[in-house]
């Protein structure tokens, strides 16, 4: 408490330090730098929510041409389509694909990073290199890595004697969801093991030293003193970087578009389609609602259940 | 404390691993582009092209679109850095420097914008622009994009913020600079690494969206760099070599951007993690 009162600065509730300009001037420009995030917010995020409920209750096919109100009916529709529960069953695969791939790696990759000499110091800013190209690059790179006829993981498999004819990653339906997950992986990991290498940098290393005099292995510091101290930032990691994986479109779209088979259409690759390729806007409009409300019930137990103790947030 | 030869072996090997896992996929689509077509195809893949071949370079600026679709990404992603650097500098000062009553709500609100799936808003969005005459601009790229882009900013420079001494605003007030001049002239120039990182976000978010650019612009001369791309990667018959080099180019930009301030946006991360 002491703490934060120390932080408040100059214009912080603690205001009133009788300074050159009247009290209320400071908290009215602060309100004016906030409006600008508050209004885009609002806008571009909070409003097309409230305008998908409406659209959800409509039978709107083309946006722009006339339509009626036809109450719940898209709900019963999206309900009852099965494409709509493969879309959900399909996103949760990937979820778990990226959540052990990407889990695995990163933490693999903060204890590597958190070396102290000069190459681990260096890989701290490359390794951020797959996350920074754009996704189409990503695409490309990994349509040709993994091309059946020329891709040289293909190339290297068959000439190690470990596949006899050629992958076919992308191009069978048993494949594409995990060739995506591998790529959409390589994209992302980089970002979560920075966050859990910073986390990891801030515990005092005194912990570790009385660990070792009480003859803790590595397993073991790892297991009582490295989780327990970064438990707040794996909290918030991964409710954000699910929610994120959950609504990754562009890969799948670039690379698979939810084929071969319907084998990778996701949550939202189907919701794209509907809108834009079958267009029943409004049955996507209650597919995106009841998703949302979906993401939102889970987040919210989440955040009940697993929320560390004595954090504010 | 001396490192034992296996221990130091492990990290060697270790690190090998991850330089080819990270590094490898890019550096063989780069040096890729720079073969020639039948060496693309062979066989026996080489890690270095045995003659130097340009072919797919001239070929990509000569018979596509190529430049017309960078100067639109790079013109919506300069848009993008600016405007979301401006609003979400000012956000945060609001919020983690004048602290003004309701921030916490605004800190929730920006956390729960996290959860709104992007491509969810499409249509919605779509039909808010479209009824507005947004449609097929550049402009509704940039709107979408710093919206999308902010939240993320504003929880990246709480870090920097709280890196610059409070007492330095104090000091500021006391000299009877009010709160913009704080702003300005003390807390900026400190924040430069910050709002390096912001900047880069945005500029990488921007230049590297796909979903809304495909919905939102139609007319080919609007088209972005990955939307162009998409054209050449969806052709019956795919010219990898073309592909490749179009790739290649597309990963220069950011790979700039990230040279230089990529450091800072790495202490960015670090520091929000303990947030």
């Amino acid at each position: 408490m002491l703490l934060r009162r120390k932080r408040l600065g100059p214009y912080g509730y603690a205001r009133g330090l009788g300074l050159s300009w009247n009290r209320s001037y400071p908290t009215l420009i602060g309100y004016a730098l906030l409006a600008p995030l508050a209004v885009w917010i609002a806008l571009i995020l909070v409003y097309p929510v409230f305008n998908t409920v409406y659209l959800s209750l409509t039978n709107t096919r083309i946006i722009g041409a006339p339509s009626g109100f036809i109450g719940l009916t898209n709900y019963q529709t999206v309900i009852a389509s099965p494409e709509f529960w493969r879309g959900l069953l399909l996103s949760l695969a990937w979820l778990v694909g990226n959540g052990i791939v990407q889990t695995i790696a990163a933490f693999a990759t903060a204890l590597l990073l958190r070396q102290s000499w000069r190459f681990a110091r260096q890989a701290r800013i490359w390794v951020l290199l797959p996350w920074v190209i754009p996704t189409v690059a990503v695409a490309v790179i990994w349509q040709w890595m993994l091309n059946s006829n020329y891709g040289i993981i293909s190339h290297g498999l068959q000439a190690s004697g470990v596949i006899s004819s050629p992958l076919n990653v992308f191009g069978s339906p048993a494949g594409a969801l995990l060739g995506l997950i591998v790529t959409n992986s390589w994209h992302w990991f980089a970002l979560p093991a920075v966050v859990i290498f910073g986390a990891m940098q801030t515990i005092p290393s005194a912990l570790y030293d009385a660990a070792k005099v009480d003859g803790a292995g590595p397993i073991a510091q790892f297991r009582y003193i490295t989780l327990p101290m970064i438990a707040r930032t794996l909290f918030v990691l991964e409710l954000v970087g699910n929610l994120w994986t959950f609504n990754v479109l562009d890969i799948i779209f670039l690379i698979t578009r939810g084929g071969p088979a319907d084998a990778s259409l996701t949550m939202p690759v189907e919701l794209y389609y509907t809108a834009f390729k079958a267009w029943r806007i409004g049955e996507a409009a209650a597919m995106t609602i009841v998703v949302l409300g979906l993401l939102a019930a889970v987040s919210f137990l989440y955040v009940r259940r697993f929320a560390p103790r004595g954090t504010g947030a | 404390m001396s490192v034992s030869i296996v221990e130091r072996l492990a990290r060697w090997v270790a690190l090998l691993v991850l330089a080819v896992v990270v590094l490898g996929p890019i550096y063989w689509i780069v040096v890729s582009s720079f073969k020639n077509p039948h060496e693309i195809i062979s066989t026996e893949p080489s890690l270095w092209p045995s003659a130097l071949y340009l072919g797919h370079y001239e070929k990509l600026f000569a018979s596509t679109p190529y430049v017309t679709y960078l100067t639109n990404s790079t013109l919506i992603a300069a848009m993008t850095m600016v405007v979301t650097v401006a609003v979400s500098v000012s956000a945060s000062f609001a919020m983690y420097r004048l602290r003004v009553r309701g921030a916490s709500a605004i800190g929730t609100l920006v956390l729960l914008s996290y959860l709104i799936p992007g491509t969810l808003l499409l249509v919605p969005i779509y039909s808010s622009f479209a009824s507005v005459g947004l449609i097929d601009t550049p402009a509704a790229l940039v709107i979408v994009n710093v919206a999308f882009a902010s939240p993320f900013c504003v929880w990246l420079l709480r870090g920097f913020f709280d890196s610059i001494p409070i007492e330095l605003d104090d000091a500021a007030a006391v000299d009877g600079a009010g709160p913009l001049a704080t702003l300005w002239r003390v807390n900026l120039p400190l924040l430069a690494p910050g709002i390096g990182t912001v900047g880069l976000y945005a500029f990488i978010f921007s230049w590297t969206e796909v979903v809304f650019a495909s919905q939102l612009i139609l007319s080919d001369q609007r088209k972005t760099l990955p939307i162009g791309l998409t054209a050449i990667m969806g052709q019956y018959n795919i010219d990898w070599g073309l592909l490749m080099a179009g790739a290649s180019l597309t990963m220069v930009p950011g790979a700039i951007l990230f040279a230089a301030v990529g450091r800072y946006f790495v202490r960015g991360l670090t520091a929000g993690a303990v947030q």
